[in-house]
C-alpha cells in the first residue's frame, strides 16, 4: 500500500479518489434524475392533452358519442400533423373515435385499474408514447388514448437529456480539480506555521536552550503538541541549568579550601615538609580540576559560530605549559603549519585538550626530551614524545575514565585522557594513539573538516544568489 | 607598592595578605563588590587582586566599574570556578591576567610583579634575575655590580624576556618589539639576536639561561631551571 508521509500529499490523494468516484456518480445520478424529469414533464403533457380532449367530448342527441374539436385542435391531432393522436375505446375495446387512419386504437386496450396508465407503442416507422385515461361519460365508462410520436418529441428536452454528458457532465471534473487545487493552497497555508516551526525547532539544541516554538497563527489542533514541546524544552533548559550551576558551585567549594591549604604550604618554612605536601595538594588539586573539567564538559556546548585556530591553541599551549616542562629538564616545541588552521570548535576546550596530552606525555617521558604539537592544515593536532609508548593492549582502554596502566604511581586519576576524547567527540574529530617512528608515542586529534572561512563565505553567498 | 585585596573568604584573604606582605605588597583587603567599588573610586591604588565570586555580586562587575571610569590599573582575576567560558570573559572584560585557585603564592606574586612591570606602569624600573640586572632607563645591563656591554638589539631582547622571565615570550612577540609592526622581518633574524645574547651572556658568567621553545617563542629563567 502506498504510505503517504506528508499531510498535504494525504488529503490529496483521498481528494483525487473523491474526485474520481463523484465525477462518475454525480452524472449517473444527474442523467437519471434529469431522465425522470423529462419523463415527468411528458406524463404531466400527456395528461393536459387528454384532459383537453375530453373537454370537447359529449354525448350526441343519438347517444353516439362525439368529440367537437376547435380548428386549431383538430389541426394537431390532423393526420397530415401526424405528431400526435388520439383514440376513445369502450372497455371491450371497440373504437369508438379516432383520430389514426382506419379509425384503429393506438395500443390494444387493456384492463386498466389506474386512472392513468402510460405506454409505448412501437411501429414500423415510429415510437410512440402515449397515456390511457379511464373516463366516464354520462354514467358509460371510456377509454381515452392520447399519444405523441416520440420522433417528433420536444426537441430541447430530449437534446438536454440526451446530450447531458457530453454538453454538461464532463464539467464536474474540472470543477473538482479546481476544488482540489484551491484546497491544497488552503492546506499549504495552514500548515506553514507548522513548517516555520519545525525550521525553528530544528536550531534547538544544547547550545541554545531558550528557543520556543511559538503558539501564535498555530492550528488549534497542533497548539497542544506544541505546548508539549515546550514544557519538556523548559525541564530539559532546567535540568542543563541546574547541572551547570552545581558544577560552578561544586568548583568553587572545592578550589576554595584547596586555596587556602596551598597558600598556607607555601608559606611553610620548613622547605622538605613544604616540598612534599606541595606534590601532595598538587595531585589533589589536578584530580579536582579534572573532576571539575569531566562534569562541566558533560554539559558543555560549542557555540554555533565558534571557530578556534589550531596553530593559536598549539602555540599557546606550548607557552602555557613550558615552566612545568623545564622545570622537569624537559622541552615543548610545536611543528608544522604556522598558518592558521581553523576548525568548527571552542579555542577553551581544545586547549584543555592538548595541555592534558603534552601533560601525559610530561608524565611519560624522561628530562631531556621534548614533547612535540604537531599542527597539520588538514585539521590535525598532535602530541609526540619519546616516551615508552602505548602498548597495543592498553590502546582502548587509555582513554576510559579512571584508567591507569600503573595504579601505584601518584599523581594521576586516570581522567586525562577521558577528557581528551569527551572534547574531540564534542567537536566531531577522533583521537587516537600510534606507535612514534624512533620511539615514543603520537596522540592525534583529527577534525572531520577544516572551516576554510573565506570558501565558506563565497559558497554561502553562491547559495543565497 | 599598594595593592588591593578583594575576597570574601577570610582566612585565605589574611593568608594571602601575609604572603604578599612578605614579597614587599602593601595590602588592603574588602570583602564585598560594593566596598571594592567604593574605595577603588576613592583612592588609588597600583594593582587589585580580584576574586569573581563574591556574596554580594560578580567580581567583574568590580573589574566593569573600574574599565568603565578608564581606570588602567592592573587588575588579577582569582576564581575558583576555572571553567571553560570564564577565563575569556573575564580577560575579555578587561583583566589583565587570571588565576585559579588553587594556585602557588610564588607564581601569583610573580604574575602581579610582571604586571606592575609592563611597560608604562612604572618607569625606572631595574628589571633583575639571578645575578643579572637591567637598568631600563640607563639601558645599562649588570652582572652583580660589573656593568657589561651588549647591543640595543640585544637589550631590547633581554628586557622582553626579563619583564615576562620565568614565562614564555612569542618570537613574533619579540619580532614586533624589535622592528615595529609595519617591517618585514626576515625569519632568523630574532634567532640571531637571542644566540648572541646567549653567547654573550654566558662568556660574562651570567647564572641564568635563555631557552628557546622551537616554534613559540623564549623563556629567561634563573640557571636552575636548566633543559
Amino acid at each position: 500500500m502506498l504510505k503517504f508521509r506528508s499531510v498535504v500529499s494525504r488529503i490529496i490523494a483521498l481528494h483525487l479518489l473523491a474526485i474520481v468516484v463523484t465525477s462518475i456518480c454525480m452524472p449517473i445520478a444527474l442523467d437519471l434524475m434529469l431522465n425522470y424529469a423529462a419523463r415527468q414533464l411528458h406524463h404531466r403533457a400527456l395528461r393536459d392533452r387528454a384532459a383537453e380532449i375530453l373537454q370537447y367530448l359529449d354525448t350526441g342527441p343519438d347517444g353516439a358519442l362525439r368529440l367537437s374539436l376547435p380548428a386549431t385542435l383538430a389541426q394537431f391531432y390532423s393526420e397530415a400533423y401526424g405528431r400526435s393522436a388520439y383514440a376513445v375505446l369502450d372497455p371491450s375495446g371497440r373504437v369508438l373515435l379516432s383520430s389514426l387512419p382506419g379509425a384503429a386504437a393506438i395500443t390494444p386496450a387493456r384492463p386498466q385499474t389506474k386512472r392513468f396508465e402510460y405506454f409505448a407503442a412501437r411501429s414500423e416507422a415510429s415510437e410512440v408514447f402515449g397515456v390511457t385515461v379511464k373516463a366516464d361519460m354520462g354514467g358509460q365508462p371510456l377509454m381515452l388514448q392520447v399519444s405523441e410520436d416520440l420522433g417528433h418529441r420536444d426537441v430541447l428536452i430530449d437534446d438536454i437529456v440526451d446530450e447531458f454528458f457530453t454538453r454538461v457532465g464532463w464539467i464536474t471534473a474540472p470543477i473538482l480539480l479546481l476544488l482540489l487545487g484551491i484546497d491544497v493552497v488552503i492546506f499549504r497555508r495552514a500548515l506553514r506555521p507548522i513548517v516555520a516551526a519545525s525550521a525553528l525547532a530544528e536550531r534547538i539544541g544544547p547550545a541554545r536552550t531558550e528557543l520556543r516554538l511559538p503558539e501564535t497563527g498555530m492550528p488549534n489542533e497542533v497548539v497542544p503538541l506544541v505546548r508539549a514541546v515546550n514544557h519538556a524544552l523548559d525541564r530539559l533548559e532546567e535540568g542543563f541549568r541546574g547541572q551547570r550551576e552545581f558544577t560552578a558551585d561544586a568548583a568553587h567549594e572545592l578550589r576554595t579550601p584547596l586555596a587556602i591549604l596551598r597558600t598556607q604550604i607555601d608559606m611553610i618554612a620548613d622547605r622538605e615538609l613544604a616540598g612534599s605536601l606541595r606534590e601532595d595538594i598538587e595531585s589533589m588539586s589536578r584530580l579536582v580540576n579534572q573532576l571539575l573539567d569531566m562534569a562541566e564538559l558533560e554539559t558543555f556546548v560549542i557555540g554555533e559560530d565558534e571557530i578556534a585556530d589550531l596553530a593559536a591553541i598549539a602555540t599557546e599551549v606550548a607557552a602555557y605549559i613550558a615552566p612545568l616542562a623545564l622545570s622537569q629538564r624537559k622541552n615543548v616545541a610545536v611543528i608544522g603549519t604556522k598558518r592558521p588552521v581553523q576548525v568548527r570548535g571552542n579555542a577553551e576546550a581544545l586547549g584543555r585538550a592538548i595541555r592534558n596530552l603534552v601533560e601525559n606525555a610530561l608524565a611519560h617521558t624522561s628530562p631531556g626530551t621534548t614533547v612535540e604539537i604537531a599542527v597539520a592544515g588538514a585539521g590535525e593536532l598532535s602530541v609526540l614524545d619519546r616516551g615508552p609508548g602505548v602498548p597495543n593492549a592498553e590502546r582502548e582502554h587509555i582513554f576510559r575514565r579512571f584508567w591507569r596502566s600503573d595504579r601505584r604511581r601518584a599523581g594521576s586519576a586516570g581522567l586525562g585522557l577521558a577528557i581528551v576524547k569527551r572534547i574531540a567527540e564534542m567537536h566531531g574529530a577522533t583521537v587516537s594513539v600510534a606507535d612514534r617512528q624512533g620511539g615514543g608515542a603520537i596522540f592525534a586529534i583529527r577534525f572531520a573538516a577544516v572551516t576554510d572561512v573565506d570558501t565558506a563565505l563565497e559558497h554561502q553567498l553562491e547559495t543565497v544568489l | 607598592m599598594r595593592l588591593l585585596l578583594v575576597e570574601d573568604n577570610e582566612r585565605f584573604a589574611v593568608l594571602l595578605k601575609r604572603g604578599l606582605a612578605a614579597a614587599g605588597f602593601v595590602v588592603d583587603v574588602l570583602q564585598t563588590a560594593e566596598q571594592a567599588i567604593a574605595a577603588l573610586r576613592a583612592n588609588r591604588v597600583e594593582i587589585v587582586v580580584l576574586d569573581l565570586g563574591l556574596p554580594d555580586a560578580d567580581g567583574l562587575d568590580v573589574l566593569g566599574d573600574m574599565r568603565d571610569r578608564q581606570d588602567a590599573t592592573p587588575v588579577l582575576i582569582l576564581t575558583a570556578r576555572g571553567s571553560l567560558e570564564d577565563r575569556v570573559v573575564g580577560l575579555q572584560r578587561g583583566a589583565d591576567d587570571y588565576l585559579v585557585k588553587p594556585f602557588a603564592l610564588e607564581e601569583l606574586v610573580a604574575r602581579l610583579q610582571a604586571l606592575l612591570r609592563r611597560p608604562g606602569n612604572l618607569l625606572g624600573v631595574t628589571l633583575k634575575l639571578g645575578n643579572l640586572a637591567l637598568d631600563t632607563v640607563a639601558r645599562q645591563v649588570f652582572i652583580g655590580d660589573r656593568p657589561i656591554l651588549l647591543s640595543p638589539r640585544e637589550i631590547a631582547v633581554l628586557e622582553q624576556l626579563l619583564r615576562r622571565s620565568g614565562r614564555v615570550v612569542p618570537k613574533n612577540l619579540l619580532a614586533d618589539n624589535l622592528y615595529g609592526l609595519a617591517q618585514e622581518v626576515g625569519s632568523n633574524a630574532v634567532e640571531v639576536h637571542v644566540h648572541r645574547l646567549r653567547k654573550h651572556l654566558a662568556e660574562v658568567g651570567a647564572v641564568v639561561q635563555i631557552h628557546t621553545l622551537r616554534g613559540v617563542g623564549y623563556l629567561i629563567a634563573a640557571e636552575k631551571m636548566k633543559c
